[in-house]
């Protein structure tokens, strides 16, 4: 099964909401639909669904038109943020509804394996004959997510099931989704803003921003290649630093300074750098305040405040008015204001064009290749 | 000025009549000690009994035992406003007809302030929580972020508040917005060295905010520390899962000779881990944290094998899911590492990273 979106633009009261995307879904993909709040990720999934029609473009399925075809006649199964299951059902009766009004008329022999089994996935044996008010929140989504799933549909379309789920849920179920979904057949199309959804469970993603689809592809190529500044801020946690730099060529020499300190040789890329200014765009994992062989780059920065997340303290910098964040990967405590040395790997850098915002060279690039 | 709370002192000392008719209590003998300008919080699931022990402290409700004391001083019969304390709710409480500063204004209003002495106090406020854009606008156009800003702001207001409690001040707020004013809390915390609790059913919430954390469970207090004494001594496996990310792997076990056997796989027993089995009738429950399981992608003496279910990017580091018959376990390995889900791996639990625990109790350290 494959899904294709050409050309498709969506207005709302003349604003535009999606402005000309294009992608494909194949079998077997996981694809996550990243993006802020507002971004159009909705309005694309309820398109993809036949819940809503594009104003222009055409969606293909297996290479047929089904641009104008409703949901109720595709092969797809959806989960919402809320927890939509029959209050007056019990668990085993909520996942069961989708087998009892499907065309094929299943015998209670068979819904009764298909229900086990499913729940047997996402852990809901125990809960089989509780109602949903019995539940926890965390429940009562794996009883949405196993709806969705029995139903056995070409296309499984979530929008944000995590979003109402406490910090240690998420962490639980993003595993446990992964696994599921990488052993059935179909696509699978996620909506979320969180970057860690999208870079730990999808086999692609698509960054949404402002209604269009500013980059689409392989999870870890984008990852490592985002087109442009705003891949690269927003598909990163913590958020990419970004240091606004310009170029400085002494002699043979070629360099990217952001402050006298803060100088990163760039000879090897001289001939890929043809503007005065860029951005520098470095991952928060690749600074820290501890020395080491290949962090070879010094700068002196101010300590702003720190932060302790699930196991590692995120700290917040200035140097030189330059604010950035340093991910320390174990639970220091920091005074607060103090100065510190932080290191830097000088061949870990994204370096983009300030005035494109494009993605120019990485620092990691060799000059043989 | 209030320098120091403690709360409680005998056994069971708040017992609401009506909730509980089976005679149960909601907190039960707590005894806490928060310190003066020292950021908290009370981490703990729905239903523990944070909210109701933060109703004790304000004074919005009575314990059925028990003292509250503030700079050793009995405060158990004394109002909120007696105590000075200042609370912000999960849903911002503001007057809705009257703009920023009109609410901020007002309680030093009903305390008959004169009107320039107001004035310069709530520009204060403002500047503080870097709301000069929006002093002038009224409540109705505001974001739910702003106008719980402008409950802190007229919790603060007052110079006399001796401590502010927070109930999941952020419940409503939008998750982008969510970190921004966590961030100024903290700030502002630090400013004004204001002794702040902050209560959270999510660990992320409470770790980012406080340097003391209490972590509550059931009505008790299942321990108290900073969130490194929580991260790397838990008193019992729930602190050990709930705190860090991902939780600690927790795995029964039982002594057979020199061995811990898993049921699945087994590990040689280090001469003071099994002493500390055999002490407890040769099974117990081993803590080990992610970060701390060793990986191997070749078969090593003594280092059970298992295989790679999951691999999660997590852009600074990558979480493994491995398995051996029944059992999973977690591993966190540098982002850089190379991994193929399926694949065979080998694992070493470092003797000096175990935790033991029995009957939900640490036993070991």
């Amino acid at each position: 099964m494959g899904i294709e979106l050409e050309h498709v633009s969506m207005l709302w009261n003349g604003v535009p909401y999606l402005k000309d995307v294009s992608l494909k879904i194949e079998d077997g993909d996981f694809v996550t639909l990243l993006g802020q709040t507002g971004a159009g990720k909705t309005t694309l999934l309820r398109i993809l669904a036949g819940i809503e029609f594009p104003d222009k473009g055409r969606i293909l399925v297996d290479g047929k038109d089904v641009t104008g075809i409703p949901v109720q006649q595709r092969s797809i199964a959806m989960v919402y943020q809320q927890f939509i299951n029959y209050p007056s059902f019990t668990i085993y009766e909520n996942i069961a509804s989708p087998l009892r009004v499907g065309k094929r008329k299943l015998t209670e022999k068979e819904i009764d394996e298909k229900v086990r089994s499913t729940a047997a996935l996402l852990g809901l044996t125990s809960v089989l004959d509780h109602l949903p008010e019995e539940v926890s929140g965390g429940q009562k989504q794996r009883t949405a997510i196993a709806r969705a799933l029995v139903k056995d549909a070409n296309l499984i379309i979530l929008d944000e099931p995590l979003a109402n789920l406490d910090y240690k849920l998420r962490e639980e179920l993003r595993g446990e989704l992964k696994r599921l979904f990488s052993k059935r057949h179909g696509a699978i199309v996620y909506a979320t803003p969180e970057p860690i959804d999208a870079l730990a469970m999808a086999t692609k993603v698509g960054f949404l921003h402002q209604g269009e689809l500013l980059q689409y592809g392989q999870t870890e190529d984008v990852y490592s290649n985002p087109s442009c500044v705003e891949v690269g801020e927003y598909f990163s946690y913590p958020t990419m630093n970004m240091f606004p730099c310009r170029l400085e060529k002494t002699g043979k020499k070629c360099f990217l300074t952001a402050t006298e300190e803060f100088r990163v040789d760039v000879s090897q890329l001289a001939d890929k750098l043809d503007k005065q200014e860029y951005l520098l765009g470095i991952h928060a994992y690749a600074l820290s305040t501890v020395p080491e062989a290949d962090r070879l780059l010094e700068i002196r920065a101010t300590l702003d405040l720190a932060e302790v997340v699930g196991s590692d303290t995120e700290i917040h910098l200035t140097h030189k008015g330059l604010r950035f964040i340093a991910l320390m990967q174990k639970i220091v405590s920091y005074e607060i204001g103090t100065e510190v040395t932080v290191y830097l790997e000088p061949d870990r850098f994204f370096i983009f064009d300030k005035e494109t915002r494009r993605l120019v060279a990485k620092t990691s690039d060799t000059v043989s290749s | 000025m209030w320098h120091s709370y403690e709360a409680g002192k005998k056994k069971g000392w708040f017992k609401p009549k009506e909730e509980c008719p089976d005679d149960s209590y909601c907190v039960t003998d707590l005894n806490i000690k928060w310190e003066n300008g020292s950021a908290n919080a009370l981490l703990g699931p729905s239903g523990c009994g944070k909210t109701t022990l933060l109703n004790v402290i304000s004074g919005l409700l009575k314990p059925t035992r028990g003292k509250v004391l503030f700079d050793g001083k009995d405060v158990t019969a004394l109002s909120p406003e007696e105590r000075h304390i200042a609370q912000v709710f999960q849903f911002p409480v503001t007057y809705e007809s009257m703009d920023v500063f009109q609410n901020l204004s007002f309680p030093l209003k009903n305390d008959g302030w004169a009107a320039a002495k107001i004035d310069a106090r709530v520009k204060e406020i403002i500047a503080l929580l870097d709301m000069g854009e929006i002093a002038h606008r009224s409540m109705a156009k505001l974001t739910p972020a702003d106008k719980q800003k402008v409950s802190l702001g007229r919790g603060l207001v007052r110079p006399n508040t001796a401590a502010v409690l927070l109930d999941e001040p952020l419940t409503v707020i939008d998750p982008k917005q969510q970190w921004d004013l966590r961030r100024r809390l903290r700030q502002v915390q630090r400013q004004l060295k204001l002794t702040m609790i902050y209560v959270t059913h999510d660990q992320h919430e409470a770790l980012t905010f406080a340097d003391n954390i209490t972590v509550m469970s059931l009505g008790q207090i299942s321990q108290t520390g900073t969130p490194e004494e929580l991260h790397s001594n838990p008193a019992n496996p729930f602190i050990g899962f709930f705190i860090g990310s991902p939780g600690m792997n927790l795995l029964d076990c039982a002594l057979r000779g020199d061995e811990l056997d898993f049921g699945g796989f087994t590990i040689p027993a280090a001469q003071n881990i099994k002493v500390k089995v055999a002490g407890c009738g040769g099974s117990c429950k081993l803590g080990i944290r992610p970060e701390s399981v060793e990986v191997a992608f070749t078969p090593k003496k003594d280092w059970p094998e298992f295989t790679l279910l999951t691999v999660e990017n997590m852009g600074a580091y990558k979480v493994l899911t491995l398995e051996s018959g029944s059992r999973r376990i977690k591993s966190r390995i540098p982002e850089n590492a190379a991994v193929t889900e399926g694949a065979k791996l080998w694992v070493r639990f470092p003797e000096e990273q175990v935790k033991i625990f029995k009957d939900d109790v640490r036993i070991d350290g």
